[in-house]
């Protein structure tokens, strides 16, 4: 552990250190490429006034919010799909329509039915979002080994003690590795969807700091992403942790 | 005399052939078996003889071609839980505890939540993991796994326990211990028995009665009556009866081995 610390540590450095060479001495113009103490004076700035908080967690709800009814609409139905024929044949044509468009292309509509407010970005991000946890989920349950149906049904299970106690449970592990893929999809929904239309936001700074030409501050949006997303990600993490028991010895 | 539990009457079963173009395989035709209530069946055979298939049909996983199964009379159509089913890679549900796991039977059964607690722990007891109540399958050895399939059915109370070559994954020393402890079950709970083995001695050391399967297709060949005293010890393989009835066996089987591997020879030059 300690050794890779050192290589993870080292990389950074090697880019923030490549990254203030270049711009302090100037090979790099400032309005190229903000170095970066100019990115540091601005995140400064938003965190004294409060607004850096403020558009961190306005975006994070949204993810949350979108991200959780995807996540309570589209595991059920994807165990269902998975098991039960008929709802997967209803459901294919569907999916395979609806998959190609990206959440951007479902802004138009959300602003006309949801007008801008936030139940319009909760909205792109469910949209972007369902269909891949529904497609991961899916694919989870077929990784169940039918031995288990069969000993299940042997000792007298119902079609749906069989969907609670053997497909859920050994789906879980696939449907969360998703899951954790699917969050990151969902914070690129709420980003596009802030950039269009919305007054707070890490998606809005970075795009009313464009408006301005402050660079730096666009690069403070940037850095906030992927530290916020980073960090939901040891989240995720923790929570598989507590979700998987039986797999503590396997983890480290 | 004994009723007859469970019935197997002119069971064919064809399979479509890897081969394809609408050939088929025959694993078992014309078979015909009597299970007795209460007794300790095994279905002895090479490997291929449609042992698994034939017990598979008496937990209703798979339908015969032609012929019937019956538990008690009734045909059996579809998967019985009545017949219990004790598989050979153990099937434990991998999120569930050992107490989970031995629970599994009786919840589906709607037992309330605090007697199942107390049958479950009685039987935990009783394949002798006390104190490993918690831990996960994949935390326990092969055999302590076997320990719990056996927990977890005898939990369940099917009114039949089939046994597919449970113990083939164990070594021989914790195969003998699983042996005896599974005759001491048997006698205890008197519950009737039909046990998958391609190994003479384990036929010879837990059965009542040996049914030998002829080669494929499989048919009942001979049934051997194994009147070896009980209860049964690792010691009575040394006896001198013991050695008689083996060579008894080993007479029935001998040909039908050499009969499955002269097909599978032929099978293999294509």
């Amino acid at each position: 552990m300690p050794r890779y610390l050192l290589l993870n540590i080292l990389g950074i450095a090697v880019l923030v250190g490549g990254w203030a060479l270049v711009t302090e001495t100037g090979w790099i113009s400032a309005l190229f490429l903000p170095s970066p103490s100019m990115v540091a004076n601005e995140a400064r700035k938003l965190l004294a006034s409060g607004d850096l908080w403020i558009a961190i967690l306005a975006s994070s709800r949204r993810v949350f919010l979108g991200f959780l009814l995807a996540t309570l609409v589209a595991v059920p139905l994807g165990i269902v799909i998975g098991v039960w024929k008929p709802a997967k044949a209803f459901m294919d044509p569907l999916i395979s329509l609806l998959r190609p468009l990206p959440s951007i292309t479902w802004i138009p509509m959300t602003m006309l039915w949801l007008g801008i407010g936030e139940g319009q970005k909760i909205a792109i991000v469910f949209l972007g979002s369902w269909i891949y946890i529904l497609l991961y989920t899916v694919e989870s349950t077929k990784r169940v080994d039918p031995l288990l149906v069969r000993a299940a049904r042997n000792l007298g299970a119902s079609e749906f003690a069989i969907m609670r106690e053997v497909i859920l449970p050994g789906s879980l592990p696939g449907i969360l590795a998703g899951l954790k893929v699917t969050l990151a999809i969902s914070w690129s929904c709420v980003l596009s969807a802030e950039m269009v239309a919305a007054n707070n936001g890490l998606g809005a700074l970075i795009w009313i700091a464009k408006d301005w030409g402050n660079l730096a501050l666009v690069m403070v949006g940037m850095v906030c992403i992927s530290l916020t997303v980073l960090a939901a990600d040891l989240v995720a993490t923790r929570l598989e942790r507590l979700l998987l028991p039986w797999e503590r010895n396997r983890r480290l | 005399m004994q009723s007859i539990i469970l019935a197997a009457e002119s069971v064919t079963r064809t399979f479509p052939s890897g081969a394809g173009g609408g050939m088929t395989v025959t694993a078992i035709a014309n078979l015909s078996l009597e299970v007795r209530e209460g007794e300790f069946l095994c279905l002895l055979g090479a490997s291929g003889c449609g042992k698994t298939t034939m017990i598979n049909m008496f937990a209703g996983f798979i339908q015969p071609t032609s012929g019937r199964v019956l538990l008690r009379g009734e045909p059996i159509t579809k998967i019985e839980p009545r017949c219990g089913m004790l598989f050979q890679s153990y099937a434990l549900l991998p999120w569930k505890t050992v107490r989970g796991n031995v629970e599994f039977g009786l919840k589906m059964k709607g037992v309330g939540q605090r007697e199942r607690r107390d049958i479950a722990q009685r039987f935990i007891e009783m394949v002798k993991l006390k104190g490993f109540e918690d831990y996960y399958p994949s935390e326990l050895s092969g055999g302590m796994q076997q320990r719990v399939t056996l927990a977890r059915i005898l939990a369940a109370d099917p009114e039949v326990l089939l046994m597919d070559e449970p113990f083939a994954a164990l070594d021989a020393m914790t195969r003998q211990i699983m042996q005896e402890e599974l005759l001491r079950l048997q006698e205890k709970s008197g519950k009737t028995i039909v046990f998958i083995t391609h190994n003479i001695d384990e036929a010879l050391v837990l059965a009542d009665r040996i049914a030998i399967l002829s080669a494929r297709p499989g048919r009942i060949k001979t049934i051997i009556e194994n009147d070896l005293p009980r209860p049964r010890h690792v010691e009575v393989q040394l006896t001198a009866s013991y050695t008689e009835l083996k060579a008894r066996v080993w007479a029935c089987v001998e040909d039908e081995v050499m009969k499955h591997m002269e097909s599978s020879q032929l099978a293999a030059a294509g």
